[in-house]
């Protein structure tokens, strides 16, 4: 890392800056001062809730949207610094629903790697808030395909990994960039996460899904007779012991309140199933999340209504399955009128190629307007956000974002990312590597 | 990193595949011979080689590419296909897969096992192969995983699925050898406590085992001699299957295929093959070719590397999406490649980035995935472009191949349609069996098992 931070600070006097905006590399310096008032004209813009307007004026003040419409009569005001979207496209910034920004840096290094508490399977008191790494090298990577925002999520290794967190890919340091703390509850039920079935050691339960179901069940009751007791022991009239808190069961009880969603993952038709199955005896609220080979119960989970984090695409079909099995889920559930969002998980998991993904559900028979709603709106509402994030509408967070052409196509280059109204600096450490050796191509 | 959870399904799957047990009898028995002579009419033609032509036409004849143009002059039997608003390209080149190899990736036993051949463990049957051939992939070359300094010979099929092993194998093919360096072989000897545990490990392996080479084709060279004069005693040297790869490699009969990762280790591979007297094919990975590249361009060596794929360990660390582009301009020659049984069905996607990071012009980008990975292979003289004379394997898209809106339709090899999209069921023409799953995923190095 040392080495890193020495290439950055030779750079910074080197580099040409994008955009409007002035800013340099480091941590988030922009984010420490007001945005200023900046009107996007002359764009195509991708409002997600109202249509598109083919020469549009995006006006943002104080972080927020202050206009938005066509140029003939959207007012653009005196003291407001002008960015040129002449023949190009404005869309607001994407969401991703699903991530491991800031859990892990480097793919095989353990000590860069806070993905999953992996000494037990029940750990709704695991806050990956806590573990957020704000100053990943791999934000600035993201947001510069126009990530403004996601879930950030546990890996899937435990039946109860954790509670989210949803943050901003800008900010000055970690409170900034996390918009919330423990939003929802991580679930998975997938034969992956029987790992103590191949535990190198004495056999430890659960090693088998009935085993899952029944730890999964067991920690929602033990919940239950937690508040239960907690309740009782408030009564000024209460005799007994003195009310323990134990912080593992005190994390369930939002959700078996159902104020915040569940986001339960599954993969096969059975495990969807058996997962609603025990959400509906608690009365979870949850959010369905891959259901990638469920293709036979489409219409058993669009009767469940609820939302579903759909995919990734990108897993293999089954070996009797055709070969658009799972391309083709996003278009299926939302034909079924499910709400669907997408995930950057699956492939490689970069969180860049976020757009690619809806595109290639287009691809597949998935309505333009819904795949970029699925990458925007969507997750938004999902989570609880959708007043604040998801659209190009007055009021809401000024993230917005400006591509040489269409966002869920591979060609397009984003050439300004907007968030909370700042325009950042379009710098990553891969750029940064990319201009540090560009002379030498020059040169032929 | 993100292929934790990957990697568990990855397992899961094993148990699935297990239950499915390979009814071979089912296979396509003979091969059903192609029509003679096949017209696709109307569609943009991108030949990757003398650009591109609206409104043109293919004439395939006798499986072989007869002519494109604007028009053809084709004979009135022909089968006629009407392309009307779609794209035509050569088929997809995959120059670095590990598919329809089953788990038998890695002969990870020893760091220098060059006699394995993949041809060995190709499974012909594995999904793998179906669902990148839907993506419009016709040639793969099958490579030994990277635990070892010095791996095995590929395999280089054509995809003709449905067909026998015998028949999926592009016909005399030039013989390729997977050698590899850096954080894989470390790891792998590395937990063992053996010998390659680092770097230097790594390469002093290398030098030894083409010491041992030079020793051995000695005793043969004596031997040969000796016969030569006539002398009726002489006793040969035993034949010695590694050695007798390894002496391959030094008499030039093999391509080096290397998987590197760092800009030193391009340098200090290309200092070895010069020591030794061998030639580099291509480095594969290679994502800090762009640190180099004006050093490796003059030596001829291409590149098979990932359009956007970083992060996943520290040699990786210094990637940048921009290195295919930055690389070809210093006048490296770039080929993209899957190294995964999911990004094989849409690496006209990946070419497609190359538009974005860098900005490739298309015929640039469609050379990524087609003529220059046909060239790594060996086999620019047949495929990898729409030329007359050369094979004819030819993909019809519904929209510009470097889209992410491309779904590839119709998917010929030799002049024989092996998919089409708008058939019921699985689209094979000629497969129709059930097909095996491997219950690995196919990626060489994402989660680093050292394949």
């Amino acid at each position: 890392m040392r080495r890193y931070f020495l290439v950055a600070g030779l750079l910074l006097s080197s580099l040409p800056l994008t955009g409007t905006c002035a800013a340099q590399v480091g941590p988030n310096d922009t984010a420490l001062s007001p945005a200023k008032m900046t009107a996007i004209v002359g764009g195509k813009l991708l409002t997600v809730t109202h249509g598109t307007v083919e020469n549009g004026v995006v006006v943002m003040s104080a972080g927020k949207i202050v206009a938005v419409g066509p140029a003939a009569s959207t007012k653009v005001p005196g003291d407001a610094q002008v960015f040129d979207a002449k023949g190009m496209t404005v869309y607001p910034g994407l969401f991703d629903a699903e991530t491991h920004l800031g859990l892990a840096e480097v793919g095989s290094d353990q000590n860069s790697n806070d993905l999953a508490e992996p000494s037990d399977e029940i750990m709704p008191h695991m806050h990956v808030a806590d573990a957020f790494h704000a100053e990943t090298v791999r934000i600035p990577v993201a947001r510069l395909n126009g990530i403004t925002n996601a879930i950030v999520a546990p890996a899937s290794q435990d039946s109860v990994a954790g509670q989210d967190a949803a943050i901003q890919l800008y900010g000055r340091d970690r409170d900034a960039m996390l918009l919330g703390r423990d939003i929802a509850l991580a679930m998975n039920f997938e034969g992956g996460v029987r790992r103590k079935a191949n535990y190198d050691g004495p056999a430890k339960f659960p090693t088998t899904r009935m085993g899952l179901a029944t730890q999964i069940r067991q920690a929602f009751l033990d919940a239950q007779a937690y508040e239960a007791e907690m309740q009782a022991a408030a009564k000024p009239d209460h005799k007994g012991p003195e009310h323990k808190k134990d912080l593992k069961l005190e994390a369930l009880l939002p959700y078996l309140k159902g104020e915040k969603p569940v986001v339960l993952s599954a993969y096969e038709s059975y495990e969807v199933e058996v997962a609603m199955g025990i959400a509906k005896e608690f009365h979870l609220k949850v959010i369905l999340n891959h259901v990638t080979h469920a293709q036979n119960i489409l219409d058993e989970i669009a009767s469940y209504q609820v939302p579903v984090i759909v995919g990734p695409i990108y897993d293999a079909p089954s070996p009797d399955e055709r070969y658009d099995a799972v391309y083709s889920l996003p278009a299926e559930l939302q034909k079924r009128g499910v709400k669907i969002a997408f995930s950057s998980l699956g492939g490689s998991g970069d969180v860049r190629n976020l757009p690619y993904a809806a595109g290639y559900a287009v691809a597949y028979g998935l309505p333009y307007d819904e795949a970029m709603k699925a990458i925007t709106l969507n997750p938004a509402e999902m989570f609880g956000l959708g007043d604040s994030l998801g659209s190009l509408d007055v009021g809401k967070t000024a993230n917005v974002v400006v591509a040489s052409g269409d966002p869920l196509d591979v060609r397009t280059s984003v050439k300004q990312v907007f968030i909370d109204g700042h325009a950042i600096p379009m710098v990553s450490r891969q750029t940064q590597l990319r201009d540090q050796y560009m002379p030498l191509t020059k040169k032929n | 990193m993100f292929a934790i959870a990957s990697a568990e399904r990855g397992c899961m799957k094993l148990f699935a595949a297990a239950a499915l047990v390979p009814p071979l009898g089912l296979l396509a028995q003979a091969p059903e011979s192609a029509p003679t002579d096949i017209v696709i009419k109307n569609a943009t033609v991108m030949t990757v080689t003398h650009g591109t032509i609206e409104r043109g036409s293919v004439w395939l004849h006798n499986g072989k590419i007869a002519v494109a143009g604007t028009s053809v002059d084709a004979p009135a039997g022909a089968t006629v296909v009407d392309a009307t608003g779609k794209y035509v390209t050569p088929g997809i080149i995959d120059p670095h897969s590990h598919s329809a190899l089953g788990n038998d990736i890695n002969e990870a036993t020893s760091a220098v096992t060059p006699s394995m051949m993949m041809i060995d463990a190709f499974d012909n049957t594995d999904k793998a192969l179906y669902q990148a051939l839907a993506g419009g992939v016709t040639t793969e070359l099958l490579l030994h995983g990277s635990a070892n300094m010095i791996g095995g010979q590929a395999v280089v099929i054509k995809n003709k699925f449905g067909f026998s092993r015998d028949a999926m194998l592009f016909p005399n093919a030039p013989r390729s050898i997977k050698f590899a360096s850096g954080e894989n072989p470390k790891r792998v000897y590395g937990r063992r406590n053996e010998l390659p545990s680092t770097r230097m490990g790594n390469f002093e392996v290398m030098r030894q085992a083409f010491e041992d080479a030079k020793a051995y084709m000695a005793t043969w060279d004596a031997y040969n001699a000796k016969v030569a004069k006539g002398d009726k005693e002489a006793v040969a040297p035993k034949k010695d299957l590694k050695l007798e790869a390894l002496a391959d490699v030094l008499r030039g009969k093999l391509f080096v295929q290397i998987h590197c990762y760092r800009a030193d280790e391009f340098l200090t591979e290309e200092a070895i093959a010069k020591e030794y007297g061998y030639k580099v094919r291509a480095f594969h990975h290679a994502l800090e070719m762009y640190k180099v590249g004006d050093k490796i361009a003059p030596t001829g060596t291409g590149i098979a590397t990932f359009a956007d794929w970083w992060g996943f360990k520290d040699e990786a660390w210094d990637a940048i999406p921009w290195n295919a582009v930055m690389s070809m301009r210093e006048g490296v020659r770039v080929a993209l490649k899957s190294d995964s049984n999911d990004y094989v069905r849409r690496l006209n996607q990946e070419a497609g980035k190359m538009i974005h990071y860098g900005g490739a012009t298309e015929e640039e980008a469609l050379k990524m995935v087609t003529l220059n990975p046909a060239w790594i292979i060996g086999v620019d003289d047949r495929v990898g472009s729409i030329d007359t004379g050369k094979d004819g394997d030819i993909v019809i898209w519904n929209t510009d191949p470097l889209s992410t809106y491309a779904r590839a339709e119709k998917v010929y090899i030799d002049g024989n349609l092996f998919f089409d999209s708008s058939l019921p069921g699985l689209g094979t023409t000629h497969f129709h069996g059930v097909m095996h799953q491997a219950g690995f995923d196919g990626a060489d190095d994402e989660d680093g098992d050292g394949q």
